[in-house]
């Protein structure tokens, strides 16, 4: 009987009143019924099916979920115990829920336990005699009691999903920009949150120091510090107008090119830039560089952010025919982006893995940088908390199916910086002719001792020493490689086209786009893959994108061209869409928590349900109109941003305690938040400050010197031992910027990396600012901040002004102010004493090896064995300035320098 | 790296101070970050094991030449087949043939366990190892497999296990860090994403100390700088700071930079005296086989780490290799035992000696395992392996597993493991078990999502447990 009732609906609704008194006709519902339909069957398929019910043939324990006679039956474990109607008190399925049934903690991840609520809304309903619904009777009842809110999604996998309930606070980030209207006269950041402030009774701080704001304008703007003349000119025109003040140095800071430098770096931090490749083969992807230098000059110029993500997304659809211009040129190397990734295809490797590993990072990394959404969630099952299928998943993946890599012919444009090119490839050209030297010795003496291929020789003892054949392979791979890098100084973009998929064994070579993009290779089928395995094709899907963002945008619904059609300008017209919802949202935020070091929104590439909803959603949505009503301009919105007093306030509050008790999270911006400068900053400056900083823009990528010790070690690459790093020769090619430093992925600078710079394997929203032991081991001993404070002793000395002049410098280029006058005595006695020290000690010149010799083991034969490797850019190697060219004085001052380096106040940002 | 959510969402616990991992700043971190998180430090449930040795065998170490023989492929040697498919990467397609292996094996110890001739040593610890032979991994590239067995995401940027177990249970050693790494001079493929703490708090970073040159970089100061100079300059920066500070009372992450200065001025005492091996007798140092230069480097790595996790030091990985025996698998292997055969049984044995082996599990594993056929290549054929993620070596000492035992099995051939079979996410559930820790608890709040080390949950290989 029970098994026809949980099977047929027309029974249920004629036997069901007198099997089960609490089931009623359509007007009576009980509370029973509805706490299965509302709560109970939607909490068993989002907690307990997965294990108990998806997959039939694996189920955990022996027991199924399915139906209530298959609860009933129980499992392994528990048996007819586990649900005994009207009794929730002894059901081990309520038992199990309050985790208090030990090694039977239910669900058994943690993360994943029931509330309280939960675990007695499973009581209840047994207690209420556990019914059990149809479909039919269930979508009764949710359409009459449910609460939360439904949404409207392409399609689930599973029905439970498609009807499930959201949290509409959770939905925020979908809904349409509602926006207040605010005062005219009134900067709409102050507007907000001062109501805020007002509401919980909380006074802002007063405005921060001229001194302090001009320092943290230059940072927040250029990430470099003021020049001593900068901060006499701000205080001057501060004191007559704070206000004009602020804004006239906010435009004449973003007409520096040190703007779009510095705004590049955050946007690369979200693109997850770098100059190699990553994994086995982790070589230079030549012509990377180009899109770093579009970024930097999209913000210079201050180009409409819709415009910069069509571009970015689509620039090689938006060239619509051929002509050779510089806009068409620009588009093509703006696609970069989708390329930016981790990636590589060798013959240890299987085309279609390799190819479904790209597809998952484009539509990923799409979805975070433009959309604030971590598709990934909803690759192996529709998303747990968001509106987000995992047809949506797909339907986007779909968009890109047809991109394929290329790195064609794109001419240089007239801004591009070519300098060093000649350089860049005569090291190249060395290093491969040393190669090659040694190739030829190696080749000709294996020729001379290697046996016939004998049973002996197929295990090894073939008359070789045990790193020949090691070092052929490691040789032969480092000359291909450095030969592809050759065209780093080459007209090529790394880029795409759209064309149908050619599968490629192995890449190891520039890939040239073929002549007819549709001719040879195959259309991809545009399908779900199951639980995200690229060979378990699932429902076949069509391109689009984020349903819910449609449905509760109030966007029109779009029809994505499929088959040759251009998709990925359609997905790109769909993201800057005006009434999409997130993209205007999601830049906003960056661009503040750029500027607060937090986002209105808490995770800026994460906007659902599980990203911390916004403080200031009514300024959230005030910005994000403000910035498409303003053609989508960053430096527009800047400008409103720094020129609040939001922006100008303090970092110290009067009323501290005040603020701890009502703000503890500093959510409300009662006073300005301080931060620690980045990896970047530090750096750049430190070589500011000592003047060395050489201001030239952009360009193939820098070689700074970086820890030798780390720069020489040998670093496993497929077939044998990557080449070391070597830094460029002179002092001005290597005292560049630091965004403009080559980004190896397994080779990271430690100082930096000490700093946290992040990784560029994944999109990274916000920069962590941790203090760590090593931070202050590299800012004391390192080999750079010894030149930097070296640099600077030497470089104050020049203008040959007195000691207290000098520190008084020192203090300006380092700290943006004037030392006090017991810090101008501590410095003098520590600068005197410290000379009188150097007096007598000499200091030999540095040597650096032209050549190295370094041990590895040889894989064939498991042993170790050395090698020599030229260097030929220590040839011609001009160190920085070196202790033994400059007097005590100076290497006495230099100690003062590196004191001042280390300064917390140096270090933060007031 | 993205901002921690959550659990270290406010900015004074965002940015903490530590030292070289776990501990160092241990005075700053109890009150910063461990105050108000009751899972730290605690375990779920009573734990066999309190530190681990991790013996990396990077490259892919053959199975079937190993601890696995397969005398059936004694019959098949050479024999000849072709395979083909979307699914196969240019390595495993195209004409193929058996081989086999070139090593005898005996059975070892009363518990007779399978191993090659080749191990010398380690026969004399049989009984104190459990073998394992069901485990997969899903990558047949180095880097992504490595990545895969060290963090549980073949894609790299997650928390390596030594970093997940050091943020359960903290380091036990103020002084040192807690999770340590002693690489190869040559560092692995994907590098120190190997040992990387991903989303974790940078504090739980494997800490590699160097066998060459400083073992930490930047440790001692620069020619001409002496330690009086230096502690001058610290007192001039503190002198200065102090001012700075008390005009921003209550900046705890101003402070906490502040000792950071003196950790680091500390270190610079207590670190070589870690890596100074002349306490130890010349009977233990010929024991690792260090001297002779065959076994001298992992023979360092074996006694460091014992000298580790003796001071408290929580997880310990030494790399070895490289394994990666396409050809010549006779002579490779064979090299490749020896040099680390006297130091594992050396280090067995010492542990056990000390009355650490029962609290201290040592892991030996690769990447994945090895084909029973290899490829025709340039030279025609050369005895040797390519990549293999359906079967691979495995063993463990000490820690709560089961000593003296195999467990598990793969086909008749070495091609794939057909009993007991795991993936390597169960592998790292169990590592978590023996610690006390429940993989589905030890938890951290990332990206919208309470990420765990075998991402997406696993279960206990209850076999492998004594």
């Amino acid at each position: 009987m029970m098994k026809t009732l949980s099977s047929s609906c027309a029974l249920v609704s004629s036997l069901a009143l007198c099997i089960f008194p609490v089931i009623g006709a359509d007007d009576e519902v009980s509370e029973g019924e509805k706490l299965f339909a509302l709560k109970v069957k939607p909490l068993f398929a989002e907690k307990c099916n997965a294990c108990h019910g998806d997959e039939p043939e694996k189920l955990k324990g022996e027991f199924d979920m399915r139906t209530r006679e298959a609860i009933l039956k129980g499992g392994e474990t528990f048996g007819d115990e586990v649900l005994i109607p009207g009794q929730g008190e002894k059901s081990f399925l309520y038992l199990t829920a309050t985790r208090k049934e030990k090694d039977y903690e239910m669900p058994p991840k943690e993360a994943d336990q029931l509330t309280e609520e939960q675990q007695w809304r499973i009581r209840d309903w047994i207690n209420e005699g556990a019914p059990w619904l149809d479909d039919n009777r269930v979508a009764m009842i949710q359409k009459k009691y449910a609460e939360g809110e439904q949404v409207e999604t392409s399609r689930a996998l599973s029905e439970d999903w498609q009807n499930r309930r959201y949290a509409p606070e959770k939905l925020w980030a979908y809904r349409p920009l509602n926006v207040e209207a605010v005062p005219s006269g009134e900067n709409p950041v102050d507007h907000f949150i001062l109501g805020k402030l007002k509401q919980v009774g909380l006074e802002p701080a007063p405005p921060a120091e001229a001194r302090e704001l001009v320092r943290r304008l230059r940072f927040g703007l250029t990430g470099l510090p003021p020049k001593p003349e900068e901060i006499s000119a701000f205080e001057v025109a501060y004191a007559q107008d704070p206000g004009s003040a602020v804004r006239g140095f906010a435009r004449q800071l973003m007409d520096l090119p040190q703007y779009g430098e510095h705004f590049g770096l955050q946007w690369l931090d979200v693109a997850r830039y770098a100059d190699t490749s990553g994994f086995a083969n982790d070589y230079a992807r030549p012509n990377a560089w180009r899109y770093r230098d579009y970024v930097i000059r999209a913000f210079n110029d201050d180009k409409p952010y819709d415009q910069f993500v069509r571009e970015q997304i689509a620039g090689d659809e938006m060239v619509s025919s051929q002509p050779a211009t510089a806009k068409n040129h620009e588009l093509l190397i703006a696609t970069g982006f989708l390329r930016m990734g981790p990636w590589e295809q060798t013959s240890m490797s299987v085309f279609r893995e390799t190819r479904v590993h790209w597809l998952d990072d484009v539509t990923d990394s799409v979805g975070q940088a433009f959309l604030g959404h971590a598709m990934q969630c909803a690759k192996c099952h529709d998303h747990k908390f968001d509106p987000v299928p995992t047809r949506d998943y797909y339907s986007m993946m779909a968009v890109f199916t047809t991109t394929q890599f290329a790195e064609p012919e794109v001419p240089f444009l007239e801004r591009e910086n070519l300098t060093g090119m000649n350089g860049s490839r005569q090291w190249v050209q060395e290093k491969i002719a040393a190669y090659q030297e040694q190739l030829k010795v190696l080749n000709e003496r294996v020729k001379i001792r290697k046996k016939e291929e004998t049973a002996a020789a197929k295990t090894g003892d073939n008359g070789l020493d045990p790193g020949d054949e090691a070092s052929l392979a490691r040789m032969n791979k480092n000359v291909d490689r450095h030969r592809w890098e050759l065209d780093r100084s080459k007209p090529i973009a790394f880029s795409v086209y759209t064309g149908a998929t050619i599968e490629r064994k192995n890449v190891g070579s520039r890939i040239t786009p073929p002549e007819d993009a549709w001719v040879q290779g195959k259309m991809e089928a545009d399908v779900i893959l199951n639980g995200g395995d690229a060979f378990s094709p699932g429902d076949p899907v069509k391109p689009a994108a984020l349903s819910a963002a449609e449905s509760l945008g109030g966007m029109e619904p779009t029809v994505f061209p499929d088959g040759e059609g251009k998709r990925r300008l359609a997905l790109a017209d769909w993201i800057v869409n005006e009434k999409n919802p997130l993209t205007a949202r999601v830049m906003v935020n960056r661009v503040w928590s750029w500027h607060f070091g937090k986002g209105i929104a808490g995770n800026p590439n994460n906007f659902g349900g599980t990203g911390e909803l916004p403080t200031h959603p009514d300024l959230l949505d005030h910005l994000a109109q403000w910035f498409i009503d303003h053609d989508w301009s960053v430096k527009q919105l800047n400008e409103l941003i720094v020129s609040s007093e939001t922006y100008r306030r303090s970092t110290r509050h009067p009323d501290p305690v005040k603020v701890a008790n009502i703000d503890p999270g500093h959510a409300l911006y009662a006073a300005f938040q301080p931060r620690r400068l980045k990896a970047e900053e530090i750096r750049d400056a430190m070589l500011a400050a000592s003047g060395e900083l050489n201001p030239q823009v952009g360009g193939i990528p820098a070689r700074p010197d970086m820890n030798l010790e780390v720069a020489m070690q040998p670093r496993q690459i497929m077939g044998g031992t990557a080449s070391v790093y070597e830094p460029d020769p002179l002092p001005k090619q290597r005292n560049r910027r630091t965004i403009y430093t080559e980004k190896v992925r397994g080779l990271r600078d430690p100082f930096l990396e000490s700093f946290n710079q992040p990784g560029p394997d994944k999109s990274c929203e916000l920069r962590e600012s941790s203090t760590v032991a090593p931070q202050a081991l590299t800012l004391l001993n390192s080999e750079e901040i010894q030149d930097r404070a070296l640099a600077l002793a030497s470089d104050l000395l020049k203008a040959r002004n007195g000691d207290e002049a000098v520190v008084r410098e020192a203090f300006l280029r380092t700290l943006g102010r004037l030392p006090s006058e017991d810090e101008m005595s501590a410095c003098l006695e520590h600068w005197s004493e410290a000379a009188i020290e150097e007096k007598g000690k000499t200091y030999e010149p540095k040597t650096y090896p032209v050549s190295i010799q370094r041990t590895v083991m040889a894989e064939k034969t498991g042993e170790p064995y050395d090698f020599d490797e030229i260097l030929p850019a220590y040839r011609n190697y001009e160190p920085d300035l070196q202790p033994g060219e400059v007097d005590a004085r100076t290497r006495g001052l230099a100690q003062v320098c590196l004191v001042i380096f280390n300064l917390n106040e140096f270090a933060y940002l007031d | 790296m993205n901002k921690p959510s959550q659990q270290f969402a406010t900015p004074a616990r965002r940015e903490v101070l530590f030292g070289l991992g776990a501990g160092l700043g241990s005075l700053a971190l109890t009150s910063l970050l461990r105050g108000a998180d009751p899972l730290l430090k605690t375990v779920h449930h009573p734990a066999r094991a309190k530190r681990c040795i991790f013996l990396m065998m990077e490259g892919g170490p053959s199975h079937i030449d190993t601890f696995d023989p397969k005398p059936a492929l004694t019959k098949r040697h050479l024999e000849k087949f072709t395979r083909s498919g979307e699914m196969q990467s240019a390595m495993s397609s195209g004409e193929r043939y058996f081989v086999k292996s070139p090593f005898d094996f005996i059975k070892a110890g009363q518990s007779g366990a399978d191993m090659c001739t080749e191990w010398d040593h380690l026969k004399n610890v049989a009984d104190d190892i459990c073998f394992y032979r069901g485990c997969q991994v899903e990558s047949v590239n180095h880097p992504t497999a490595c990545y895969h067995v060290n963090t549980g995401n073949q894609f790299g940027g997650d928390p390596a296990v030594g970093s997940w177990v050091t943020y359960g249970l903290g380091s036990m050693n103020d002084n040192l860090p807690g999770f340590v790494v002693l690489p190869r001079t040559s560092y692995p493929q994907g590098g120190a994403g190997n040992w990387a703490n991903g989303f974790l708090p940078a504090e739980f970073q494997g800490t590699p100390l160097r066998p060459e040159g400083s073992p930490i970089l930047d440790l001692n100061p620069p020619p001409g700088v002496t330690r009086e100079r230096q502690r001058r300059n610290l007192d001039l920066l503190d002198r200065l700071n102090q001012a700075h500070l008390a005009a921003r009372p209550g900046r705890s992450e101003l402070e906490a930079r502040m000792s950071s200065y003196e950790l680091a001025y500390r270190m610079q005492m207590e670190v070589p005296g870690i890596l100074d091996l002349d306490g130890e007798k010349q009977s233990t140092l010929d024991a690792y086989g260090i001297g002779d230069p065959k076994t001298e480097d992992f023979g360092r790595k074996c006694l460091l780490a014992r000298r580790l996790v003796e001071k408290g030091v929580r997880f310990v990985q030494a790399y070895a290799g490289n394994w990666d025996s396409h050809d010549y698998i006779q002579k490779a292997h064979g090299a490749l035992i020896r040099a680390v055969d006297k130091p594992i049984a050396a280090l067995i044995a010492d542990l056990k000696e000390r009355g650490l082996l029962e609290d201290t599990l040592v892991v030996w594993c690769g990447e994945f395992g090895r084909t029973p056929d290899n490829g025709l290549r340039d030279g025609g054929e050369s005895y040797g392996r390519d990549h293999n993620a359906k079967a691979m070596a495995m063993w463990f000492a000490g820690g709560g597993t089961k000593a003296g035992h195999t467990i598990g099995a793969t086909d008749e051939i070495g091609a794939e493991a057909v009993d007991c079979v795991h993936h390597i996410r169960d592998i790292h559930v169990t590592l978590l078990h023996l610690f006390g820790l429940d993989d589905n608890k030890l938890t951290y709040f990332h990206a919208g999502r309470h990420k765990q080390l075998s991402q997406f949950g696993g279960q206990v290989i209850g076999e492998l447990l004594a």
